[in-house]
């Protein structure tokens, strides 16, 4: 946890309500997407990210001072997201095996360069759209660890995956996010 | 996979399979050479690994940079100063009764 937001979590736990509203400031913005990729229902990510400040502030004086505040936050985030994480478990796919996943995203195909993926990863509507097409788990884990920068040991903590586990997930979220982005690239060359 | 080989002691698989630790730093620094080696003199690989790279800095280049909708963050203050009003005094008139 950086120094400053210890002081506000300190302060905030001894009722300074100014010191919570800068640390809610730093840090909504990053809740707010973990949630908004998590939770598809816009209405419902807006009472989840209060709700998870409400109990940020109820719980300032028990925040760990290991970790970061940020993943302090998520965990919170993500213990109020309970209903639709539950939701979101009915639904499970056969899992490719990674030869499959590469295929999809291109191993092999002589017209797939870098080149070519690094200009379509240039557009953010396509990469969106890539994103929201993953199966929640490994949209989860990309949002983690590539957009909040959260560390593998503690993405996997909050997941509640051993490290190989989260590693694994991750590497397969990337693959299928390559496979996503090269289907949309290879639908914009065929219109 | 379609045009597998084996080259400098690795499958193209097991490559495929070492794509994050090697994108991450995380692999030992003879399983780093040996992938490095494999990559150099297999064009599959090589460029399988570069669209594999360019989605990853894709995704935290176009999405890394959160800023909240100003609408979200005004409606946030003002909820939340409304709930966390309502907690302080729930927790004052708990302060009063002894520990
Ligand atoms: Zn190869």
């Amino acid at each position: 946890m950086t120094a400053s937001d210890r002081e506000l979590l300190e302060r905030s736990a001894r009722g300074d309500r100014a010191a919570f509203g800068e640390f809610v400031e730093q840090h909504s913005a990053n809740v707010h997407r973990y949630l908004r990729w998590l939770v598809d229902d816009p209405n419902d990510v807006e009472d989840l990210l209060q709700k998870t400040f409400v109990d940020a502030w109820r719980a300032a004086a028990q925040a760990r001072a290991d970790g970061g505040a940020r993943t302090w936050l998520l965990a919170i985030a993500r213990r109020n997201a309970g209903k639709w994480l539950a939701r979101r478990g009915a639904t499970r796919e056969r899992e490719q095996s990674l030869e499959e996943l590469g295929e999809l995203a291109g191993f092999g195909d002589a017209q797939h360069t870098p080149e070519q993926m690094a200009r379509a990863a240039e557009e953010r509507s396509l990469v969106e759209q890539a994103l929201a097409a993953l199966a929640p788990p490994e949209r989860e884990i990309l949002v983690l660890r590539e957009l909040e920068g959260v560390e593998g040991a503690a993405a996997a903590e909050l997941l509640g995956l051993s490290l190989a586990a989260q590693k694994s997930r991750l590497h397969r979220a990337r693959l299928r996010l390559a496979a996503e982005l090269r289907q949309r690239l290879r639908a914009e060359v065929d219109r | 996979m379609k045009a597998e080989r084996v080259l400098a002691g690795l499958s193209c698989s097991q490559v495929l399979a070492s794509l994050t630790d090697y994108l991450d730093g995380e692999l030992a620094p003879d399983a780093r050479a040996a992938l490095e080696a494999h990559v150099r003199a297999c064009e599959h690989c090589a460029r399988f690994g570069g669209v594999f790279a360019a989605v990853v800095r894709g995704l935290r280049e176009r999405l890394g940079s959160a800023a909240l909708d100003p609408g979200v963050g005004a409606r946030l203050r003002t909820k939340l100063g409304a709930q966390l009003d309502a907690q302080l005094g729930a927790s004052n008139e708990r302060r009063d009764e002894p520990r």
